[in-house]
């Protein structure tokens, strides 16, 4: 990593400020524990057992990865590295971005470690989230008491990372289009109709082949049940190598531009 | 010295459209460098290309002696620009704009302010870009192609919208830049008349070929040379014989008998000679061509 590298990340990285990707990652980094959160101090009278389990932060952190694994980390994904990459397009800065003293590996490899970090934040808030959903009703409702149970930190760090590198393919897919199409729609398009064909294609043998699935059978390889067909090859090596790939042709097609404003 | 040189550049957009033919151009260091073309005949093009944002195809750039391709990134180092429209981000204020670049040329901090100053911004605050006039806007890019203290100014019809209360101010900031820092400026316009003012040096291309090359001075040469005279009598066809006669070649011109350039002598002799023929006399008049009639005759041609 060369200097200008970390120069031009600080610069991609001010871009963001007040932009729609960044609002997307705290309110989806959010959405589902203040969910959680509602839906107990609704409940309050079950609380006090809930608290009392043993497995009080594992059943905390299926509930508050169902809808994020389905819906919400894909769609973040998805609309997260879109923003970010067509900030340029949306201002017609492409043309200056290139007139500065910087080479294209440094301009395309800064811009996709920013997606890469702001999703990363997207992980951390929503696990700030989820410490915050199991203590707030324990605040704010008499009699609930704080969970027994120790949190069990490292499960949560290795199911983090797994589905940080099942997202990989999505950014990276959704990279190579907002690079490549000055449009918007067409990069959300896009990454909207695979995200649903991913839902669909769940309980297909071969659903594993869309990289966009990933996330959502890690969710459900967590023993929930469902009608799923669970992949037996090793899908995060498998996320690793299409995010590998895909960034690869990303990087080679941008490199090849012949025009670039 | 000179601070760009272009040698035989070509470029296609494709194999029937040929956008450069053959374009060679030289822009002395200190000068100011109007680089003129009615719309669509290459000027942008040639700006993209001494930037990088086109590939090359044929001929070589050199900036400050350096050739481009292998002196990328030194020579943007020194060079500040705006094409075409300007790129700006539109939800971050002027400071903001100027800050995120001033991270990759790391230049001082101090710049900032400076170059908001100079063009005018520095109360602009907390109002986003996105919000500016056009005036501003332009401004405010004028200022980003100024914040790393550039030896070289590239500007793509830079006054594109503004009044011409805009536009003057534009042309008195880029006169102050030249005189006081000693940038390097070119510029490319379609209207002579608004850089006239503000050049030294003059290129004018059309459909894709270099038609002019050379100082302002030179170009005034041109106009002196094209000075032409004007004559109206009772009978115009027995006065052009008569004419003829003194081996010149008059033509015919909405009425009136066109001459070109020639001596007060001469004018006088002929005068003499149509009166002694019966022929009255209404009226004589030397035509100086202006510059923009100069640069119409380029594209013309």
């Amino acid at each position: 990593m060369n200097i200008s590298f970390i120069h031009s990340f600080q610069s991609e990285w001010l871009k963001t400020k007040r932009s729609l990707a960044l609002w997307i990652v705290i309110i989806g980094g959010f959405f589902t524990p203040a969910i959680v959160t509602v839906a107990r101090i609704i409940q309050y009278r079950t609380l006090p057992s809930i608290y009392a389990a043993d497995d009080f932060w594992k059943l905390l952190w299926q509930n508050s990865w169902e809808s994020m694994a389905l819906f919400l980390l894909p769609l973040g994904a998805i609309l997260t590295t879109s923003l970010i990459t067509q900030i340029e397009y949306r201002n017609n800065t492409w043309k200056q971005l290139h007139t500065l003293p910087l080479n294209l590996t440094t301009i395309f490899f800064s811009k996709l470690f920013l997606v890469l970090v702001i999703m990363l934040g997207f992980f951390v808030l929503f696990n700030i989230g989820i410490y915050l959903s199991a203590l707030i009703p324990y605040w704010v409702i008499g009699g609930v008491p704080y969970p027994k149970a120790p949190i069990p930190f490292q499960y949560f760090l290795e199911q983090d990372l797994k589905y940080f590198v099942d997202c990989l393919p999505i950014v990276a897919f959704q990279y190579l289009l907002s690079l490549k199409y000055r449009h918007f729609l067409v990069p959300v398009g896009t990454g909207f109709i695979l995200w649903v064909g991913a839902l669909a294609s769940l309980s297909w043998k071969y659903g594993y082949i869309i990289p966009y699935t990933y996330c959502m059978f890690t969710y459900l390889q967590g023993g929930v049940v469902n009608k799923a067909v669970m992949p037996t090859i090793n899908i995060h090596l498998l996320a690793c190598v299409y995010f590998v790939g895909i960034t690869l042709v990303s990087y080679l097609l941008y490199m090849t531009k012949k025009e670039r404003f | 010295m000179s601070s760009l040189q272009i040698t035989n550049l070509v470029h296609h957009f494709s194999a029937n459209d040929m956008v450069l033919d053959n374009i060679n151009l030289e822009v002395p260091e200190g000068s100011i460098y109007g680089f003129l073309g009615p719309n669509g005949a290459g000027k942008t093009t040639t700006l993209k290309l001494i930037l990088g944002l086109l590939k090359k195809q044929q001929g070589t750039i050199t900036l400050f002696g350096k050739p481009l391709e292998k002196n990328h990134i030194d020579i943007l180092k020194r060079v500040g620009s705006l094409i075409e429209s300007p790129s700006l981000y539109g939800h971050l204020t002027a400071h903001e704009n100027l800050n995120l670049l001033q991270k990759v040329y790391q230049c001082p901090k101090t710049n900032i302010q400076e170059v908001l100053d100079l063009v005018g911004l520095a109360h602009t605050g907390k109002k986003k870009a996105g919000q500016f006039s056009l005036g501003m806007k332009q401004r405010l890019s004028i200022a980003i192609a100024l914040l790393h203290d550039p030896s070289l100014l590239i500007l793509d019809e830079p006054t594109n919208g503004l009044d011409p209360n805009g536009m003057i101010e534009i042309r008195e900031l880029l006169l102050k830049l030249n005189k006081e820092k000693g940038i390097t400026i070119i510029i490319s316009s379609h209207l002579l008349a608004e850089i006239e003012r503000l050049v030294t040096h003059i290129g004018i291309i059309n459909k894709g070929k270099l038609m002019f090359e050379g100082t302002l001075g030179e170009l005034r040469e041109k106009q002196q040379q094209l000075l032409s005279v004007i004559l109206e009598t009772d009978d115009n066809e027995k006065a052009t014989r008569i004419i003829a006669d003194n081996d010149l070649t008059p033509c015919m011109e909405e009425g009136r008998i066109v001459l070109p350039a020639i001596s007060k002598d001469t004018v006088a002799k002929i005068n003499r000679q149509l009166v002694a023929n019966g022929l009255e006399v209404y009226e004589i008049k030397a035509v100086r061509n202006d510059l923009e009639a100069i640069f119409m005759d380029f594209i013309k041609n």
